[in-house]
């Protein structure tokens, strides 16, 4: 696939010089995207593609913007302590956080239904139903309750099981769906598994407008195809300024440009090009002058090597910090990704408010190959006639593994090869195709080193990669995601403090010594954060990429041909 | 041959019953299931979330009560339900399929159209001119990847002539007045990725039927015919043709029943709404229900595809009877 993928960017570059562009205009966006979409239910819906589709229909209690920073959005104002929307409560000494919210008098459903606080109970009763395959439920299941004021149907108030600080980022995927519509078939169903999915109207009459709430309702969709949406003519905010907005599913990534270019589509979505793609095509842009953009903006998508610390040789601190100080992460980037995707400190992105480079709350390994010899020197590591490094008897080998057929992967697979074995470090290449990769060999932590993402959202505690407890096991269930077997008991109660601390302040300061910890301890190797790329008509206006979980497509009413 | 077809029959629905049961069962062996996936694109997903979704799907389940469940819906007519694109298997698989068969059907009948001139001259004229030149086209069309062919035709007939559209399968939001609108918009659609599927199968059928005519053409009765002063159409059609259906009618059945299975890497490259990547993503993603429809519709085809070449050569040739 790869030699053919190959083939297909050098023909793509020959055939399209010389080719027409047409100018899109506000009457008609076709974005293309590369990835398939499923139900539109947004409380069942798991892929990325329907969270692209899903931010043009819908909106929820809060969202974060393109700054990374929490905002209202179908709700007048986020409760916190200072402003008293927020308390802290005890009930039977057990601490908990309660909180008042008020939806916007103008928010409705695409027909015209005023959107409640009904609607938010029935959400939450659905998703904690165990006949709906919802995959995560936490964020339901930490509400306790939610009662509606009797005065006003638009006022609510949530009581938490606990008192947690982070309530507001965790709103940002509840999900509302719409009680009027809704509520009959879950009654129906409910008692039958998989019933009320198999019978929702997202499943059976997708182009209700009353199932959505966005700037746009669903017109015509083709699973498999395409989705075509049209302004809400009840959208509570900015009207929408195109007037259609087309998705077209084009799985060869290979094929976007030529469809780009012969006007199949106006624009490629975050979810089309590869980032080489995306280089190559810049470079043609600017030589023909065409009229399109390519934007890039690093996400909080972050590639990474696992160390597995049960591993004898990685156990041992020194070579893992050899290890860190063989790599040549900024010359890594320059060489490989033309410096735009930037190299990583550690797990937190620049964007997180947690995010520091201080010196003091971070170890930093300068690239050095004589420092790293030194290191393994004092490890007991010795180098031999052949090259490699050698301790009784027991040469510097390990497997380093990732998904087969990543082509970035594996470029920087062979770039580290290189520099590891510099220093006297043999390492050998075994990738697998990711369903083995991610299925078998990084859940039951059979790795020496595995290379692959994590999404890092801001303000994110990383309990379920860093947490003692959270160490993929067989008892439990192989649920954890701590695979490199990290354990550290300061770190374990940072984590644990840091879902109880109410001051931001404080958590900063929880959040730097945890990277502290992180980059002395090393149980992660930091390579670089992944980059977004979206193609997008020159004369297209107030578009970004806000490089975090939420899609480009929050801010899709302001879009704008000029 | 009531008794035959009867019992050809039978057999047919136990071995695709075996079938299935074994596809089912190797999918099991497959590392991850569809939890396991949810796991990893997201972080969030509890022990408690895992172990309550797993009873669900009946992933706790062993492989042959899970079979049997399944077994039992398709029986009562309930394909069941795609755990990846959270629809009705009916719903996301019945479009698809129609329009691979469409693509398929048109594709494979172009193909015939095209090779059975060609094969046949090249047979009757073996060694001369045009037998050469459709050697070299038949020989280029075998070696010419799909995927490449369709990328470049997008490129001449899409991006630099502007003249078919470069991917999909209708044009999106046009309510067409007629039907005739309706088919003249599809098959707008369709001219591309039936050049491409096509290209490679007349290379392989006009080989097909070149050496399969000139074999029968060899014949002692062939002679026996012409000395009889017989025309020449009559001793190349119905002397000589009906002589090479025999492998042909094999040839043949074994494409057909190929068209549901989908053609992923023309479907892929043309944005074309198929099943061929369907079916893949659905067995790399273990949507059990999804890949197991799509097994049962191939295995079934070539099982009744070859029932019907079995009664077609009976046909063809009246030595061959069936008691």
């Amino acid at each position: 696939m790869t030699i053919a993928r190959t083939l297909l960017s050098v023909v793509v570059s020959i055939g399209m010089a010389g080719s027409a562009f047409a100018k899109a205009t506000n009457n008609e966006l076709k974005i293309g995207i590369s990835q398939e979409f499923d139900s539109l239910n947004p409380i069942l819906s798991s892929m990325v593609a329907s969270s692209y589709i899903r931010y043009i229909v819908n909106r929820r209690l809060t969202n974060l913007d393109s700054k990374s920073k929490w905002q209202a959005q179908i709700t007048k104002e986020l409760p916190t302590t200072e402003n008293g929307l927020a308390k802290i409560v005890t009930v039977d000494g057990k601490k908990k956080i309660v909180t008042q919210w008020e939806i916007k008098e103008s928010v409705k459903w695409g027909d015209g239904t005023p959107l409640t606080c009904d609607d938010i109970i029935f959400s939450r009763t659905v998703a904690l139903s165990n006949n709906v395959s919802i995959p995560e439920r936490e964020v339901y299941e930490q509400i306790e309750k939610i009662e509606v004021d009797p005065k006003n149907p638009k006022k609510c108030t949530f009581t938490y099981q606990n008192a947690i600080w982070n309530h507001v980022n965790q709103l940002g995927t509840f999900y509302l769906l719409p009680k009027h519509l809704e509520e009959s078939v879950f009654n129906k169903y409910k008692d039958q598994k998989e019933g009320y999915e198999k019978n929702s109207n997202y499943t059976k009459n997708p182009t209700n407008p009353g199932l959505y709430n966005g700037p746009y309702v669903v017109s015509e969709l083709k699973l498999g195809d395409h989705i075509s949406m049209v302004p809400n003519k009840h959208f509570y905010g900015e009207a929408p300024k195109i007037k259609r907005i087309i998705i077209k599913l084009i799985p060869n990534t290979g094929t976007l440009e030529a469809n780009l270019r012969s006007g199949t589509i106006d624009k490629i979505s975050v979810l089309g090009l590869t980032f080489d793609q995306a280089i190559s095509l810049e470079k043609k842009i600017k030589t023909e002058s065409a009229d399109f953009t390519v934007v890039f903006e690093p996400s909080a998508v972050h590639e990474h090597i696992d160390l597995n610390l049960d591993n004898p040789i990685l156990k041992d601190i020194k070579v893992r910090k050899a290890l860190a100080t063989a790599i040549d992460k900024e010359q890594l980037v320059k060489s490989l990704f033309e410096g735009k995707q930037p190299a990583s400190l550690h797990f937190i992105t620049p964007k997180d408010p947690w995010y520091t480079d201080d010196p003091k709350s971070v170890t930093t390994y300068r690239y050095s190959k004589r420092q790293a010899a030194k290191i393994l020197d004092e490890a007991g590591w010795k180098e031999d006639k052949d090259g490699y490094r050698y301790k009784e008897g027991k040469k510097l080998s390990l497997n380093f593994m990732t998904t087969a057929g990543n082509k970035t992967r594996e470029a920087v697979q062979v770039y580290l090869q290189n520099q590891w074995k510099q220093v006297g470090i043999e390492i050998i290449i075994k990738n697998e195709p990711g369903r083995v990769f991610f299925g078998e060999t990084t859940k039951k932590r059979r790795f020496d080193m595995a290379m692959y993402a994590w999404v890092a959202n801001p303000e994110n505690n990383p309990r379920s990669t860093l947490h003692s407890e959270m160490i993929s096991s067989e008892k439990n269930g192989w649920s954890g995601q701590n695979y490199p077997g990290f354990k550290n008991p300061r770190m374990d109660k940072i984590i644990e403090e840091m879902d109880g601390e109410f001051n931001p302040k404080k958590r900063i300061e929880l959040a730097a010594e945890m990277q502290k910890i992180y980059t002395d301890e090393i149980p992660v190797l930091p390579l670089y954060y992944r980059t977004d790329n979206a193609v997008i008509p020159k004369n297209m206006k107030n578009f970004k990429i806000p490089g975090h979980q939420f899609s480009e497509t929050n801010d899709v009413e302001r879009w704008t041909m000029e | 041959m009531g008794t035959y077809i009867l019992r050809r029959l039978i057999q047919t629905v136990v071995v695709i019953a075996l079938i299935s049961y074994m596809c089912f069962y190797l999918m099991t062996l497959m590392p991850g299931d569809p939890v396991e996936l949810m796991i990893q694109s997201n972080p969030r997903i509890t022990s408690e979330d895992i172990a309550r979704l797993r009873e669900l799907y009946n992933l706790d389940q062993p492989a042959y009560v899970r079979y049997f469940s399944w077994a039992k819906d398709i029986a009562s007519g309930d394909l069941g339900y795609s755990r990846t694109y959270r629809v009705p298997v009916q719903e996301l698989m019945g479009p698809r399929l129609k329009n691979t068969f469409v693509l398929s059907f048109i594709a494979l009948l172009t193909s015939l159209l095209i090779a059975l001139p060609f094969g046949i001259y090249s047979a009757l004229k073996p060694g001369s001119r045009v037998d050469y030149f459709v050697n070299f086209l038949s020989f280029g069309g075998i070696s010419i990847p799909s995927f490449w062919l369709g990328l470049i035709l997008i490129i001449i007939f899409s991006v630099q002539f502007g003249i078919l559209p470069a991917g999909g399968t209708e044009t999106i939001g046009v309510e067409h007045e007629s039907t005739w609108a309706f088919i003249k918009d599809r098959a707008l659609y369709l001219i591309l990725p039936v050049i491409s599927l096509s290209v490679q199968s007349i290379g392989v059928f006009v080989r097909y039927i070149r050496s399969s005519m000139m074999e029968a053409m060899r014949n002692d009765f062939i002679r026996t015919a012409k000395a009889k002063g017989l025309s020449r159409a009559v001793v190349v059609w119905k002397h000589g043709f009906r002589n090479a259906l025999i492998p042909l009618i094999t040839i043949f059945a074994l494409s057909f029943s190929g068209l549901f299975s989908g053609a992923i890497l023309t479907e892929t490259v043309f944005a074309y709404q198929g099943v061929g990547k369907l079916v893949y993503d659905s067995i790399m993603a273990n949507d059990y229900n999804v890949a197991m429809i799509s097994f049962i519709i191939s295995v079934s085809m070539v099982l009744f595809m070859n029932l019907l070449a079995d009664i077609l050569y009976g046909f063809a040739d009246p030595r061959i009877s069936y008691t």
